[in-house]
């Protein structure tokens, strides 16, 4: 069987891009078995590859490994054993050489709230996080570089946090590294500065694992992007493992050098879409259970449904109604999420101009604009003005003289008898009043 | 016969305490807490209209916190390294400024203290870089609710008490009906009356604001 799969080896070689096929196939190993067997059995690394290959690449090794053998072929997928996991690399004599920094050192820069555990996983991110576990379990062997990417606030630093995590906590040996690109730039700028390159570089050619947080902050960085290359090769080649995130494919960074993009994707690229609602529901939750408070889900369920960009926000609109439950001293309640989180969701949240009232009122009425500036004293053009000009007075800061310039150079006591007369007839007029609340919530938004 | 004065008079310090705080109660509470290190939030975020006390509560903070500092766009670069930094006007930085506080707000998110940053717009609509803007709305965040009109009242009151004048409800109506409502313009103009009325030495009436007023247009 080894032999008929190395065959088919070949073949899947020749027929997929590199990328694939190293991350997907090669991992795979054919199982022995008894001679005239007529199921070929493969052991993949862990479930992630194992799903994978099942759903796209089964039919076609089925077919491949007929045509080798000769005959129909049964294909059998399954995990390969534990045991086979390969044995810790021990530390490098790099980094026994430089050995000044104890791991432990370098390991401050981790944050250990962000653990896989803390991770919240839905159909937006499983295969990012699936592919950062693999990585995490097995450093610099099975995708080098992994390369994350999605928009921001989605968690590409949790899951990079947390490979940094898993990797201390199950190798106290190794050297890592977390770093925000911009941080490497401005080492780059002071090692040049101090001229301290050969002690920079010792430095990141000896890790075992260096996580590189946001690299679109290299765009346009040459001198950077020259260090971070022979890092990367330095690295990669001692099969040291480079963790990327980034805004965008590898593709799309804009000012990024062709040599450091083509080596972004020698590895595994996985992307983290913006989560669904049940996930951002679940997110809310586990923000919650992290502050100690029990929030129901129906809080959790309107914050998500609201706040739809990113788990920053989502994470910043619990705060608010946490801090203003805790200020009123009031119980959590859907009408004090509400509430405390009113002016963030008044979509619009614009400016209101004068201008703008005018328009919207010659609009609710069918006038023209210009009905506002006229002097047309006829009812129906002249109370929608007054109800424009009671508007600019509740709801800008402009004095009565300026809004009475704004209405076609009236003087001010005209504008002051439009609100006086309009403050009097919203008591009598059910109309109007309706007419001057719905206004007021189409300016205010 | 006018006496004339120097222009020595400082305009008075934004404090917690000359902040009326109208709508904004739960704001300030929060504010006081971070400047007196009560709270540990690592990002806050207000946006309001203009002349709605943003900077006046960022400075404010900034004077009540032990360690802090006051930038705002076109000065972020040079920010002191504070526990507490007020970073105003966000609406407006320049590129490489939004680097600058983008890096600020992760240092603080590391614990190492708190970005105080204000707006004109919730942080989700800022024209901002997407990594800054997230970062932006990722703490609390508050709108600065203009006064209303009873509230501004009662400030122009306490307000021109202070200074020793005496404002009689007629003055207060007409001031609050015949200028620009926001607190900046309120400011200015009460300051133009204190000068205007010690001068000519004249108490505040209706008769002297209007001939004030007339003549700031004029």
């Amino acid at each position: 069987m080894q032999n008929l799969w190395h065959a088919c080896l070949r073949r899947l070689e020749q027929e997929l891009p590199a990328q694939q096929f190293n991350t997907w196939i090669r991992p795979l190993a054919a199982e022995q078995s008894a001679a005239g067997s007529d199921t070929l059995v493969l052991a993949a690394p862990n479930r992630f590859v194992l799903e994978l290959v099942r759903e796209r690449f089964a039919a076609r090794i089925e077919k491949l490994a007929a045509e080798a053998a000769g005959r129909e072929l049964g294909l059998r997928l399954v995990l390969a054993r534990a045991a086979e996991t390969p044995a810790r690399p021990q530390p490098s004599a790099a980094a026994r050489e430089v050995g000044d920094a104890p791991p432990a050192m370098e390991r401050r820069r981790l944050n250990r709230a962000f653990s896989f555990e803390s991770f919240v996983t839905g159909k937006a991110n499983q295969l990012a996080r699936a592919a950062a576990i693999q990585v995490a379990e097995n450093p610099g062997i099975s995708y080098n570089p992994l390369f994350i990417y999605g928009g921001v606030g989605l968690g590409k630093t949790h899951l990079l946090q947390a490979i940094g995590n898993y990797v201390a906590e199950h190798r106290p040996q190794a050297r890592i590294r977390y770093t925000h690109a911009e941080q490497y730039v401005t080492d780059v700028v002071r090692a040049y500065q101090q001229k301290s390159f050969d002690e920079f570089k010792r430095y990141y050619h000896s890790l075992d694992l260096l996580l590189i947080d946001d690299i679109q902050f290299f765009s346009n960085k040459g001198r950077t992007q020259e260090e971070f290359f022979y890092a990367f090769n330095a690295l990669v080649e001692a099969h040291k493992q480079i963790v990327i995130t980034c805004d965008t494919y590898p593709k799309e960074i804009a000012g990024m050098e062709e040599r450091l993009i083509s080596r972004f994707g020698w590895g595994l690229t996985v992307a983290i879409e913006p989560p669904e609602l049940e996930m951002r529901v679940a997110i809310v939750l586990k923000k919650a259970e992290a502050e100690a408070v029990a929030l129901s889900e129906e809080i959790a369920f309107f914050i998500a449904k609201h706040i739809r960009s990113n788990v920053r926000e989502l994470e910043g609109a619990l705060k608010k109604v946490l801090a203003f439950a805790r200020f009123t001293g009031r119980e959590l309640s859907l009408d004090l999420a509400k509430e405390a989180l009113r002016d963030i969701l008044s979509v619009a949240n614009r400016q209101v101009t004068v201008e703008g009232i005018q328009k919207t009122v010659a609009e609710y009425f069918k006038l023209k604009v210009s009905d506002m500036h006229s002097k047309k004293r006829s009812r129906n053009v002249a109370r929608p003005r007054q109800v424009a000009m009671a508007l600019a007075k509740d709801l800008t800061q402009m004095s009565l003289p300026e809004i009475g310039e704004a209405f076609g150079n009236r003087d001010h006591t005209t504008v002051l008898h439009a609100c006086r007369t309009i403050a009097t007839l919203r008591k009598q007029d059910q109309a109007l009043n309706r007419d001057y609340l719905v206004l007021e919530q189409v300016l205010k938004g | 016969m006018r006496q004339l004065l120097l222009a020595i008079q400082p305009a008075p310090e934004a404090t917690f305490d000359n902040f009326v705080p109208g709508a904004n109660v739960e704001l300030l509470a929060r504010l006081r807490d971070v400047a007196g290190a009560r709270s540990k939030e690592a990002v806050i975020y207000l946006w309001g209209d203009p002349g709605s006390g943003r900077t006046h509560l960022l400075r404010a903070a900034v004077r009540a916190a032990p360690d802090a500092g006051y930038v705002s766009a076109g000065s972020v670069l040079g920010a002191p390294e504070v526990r507490l930094l007020a970073v105003d006007d966000v609406e407006r930085l320049a590129d490489d400024e939004q680097v600058a506080v983008f890096r600020l707000i992760n240092r603080a998110r590391d614990g190492a203290g708190t970005v105080l940053a204000a707006g004109n717009v919730p942080p989700a609509q800022l024209a901002l870089r997407d990594d800054l803007r997230s970062r932006l709305g990722w703490g609390l965040a508050y709108q600065v609710h203009p006064l209303t009109d009873a509230d501004k009242a009662l400030w122009l009151r306490a307000e021109a008490e202070r200074r020793g004048l005496r404002l009689a409800d007629d003055v207060v109506w007409y001031v609050l009906t015949h200028v620009r409502r926001d607190m900046p313009s309120l400011n200015a103009i009460l300051e133009h009356l204190d000068r205007y009325s010690l001068e000519r030495q004249r108490s505040v009436t209706l008769p002297l604001v209007r001939q004030a007023l007339q003549e700031l247009e004029g």
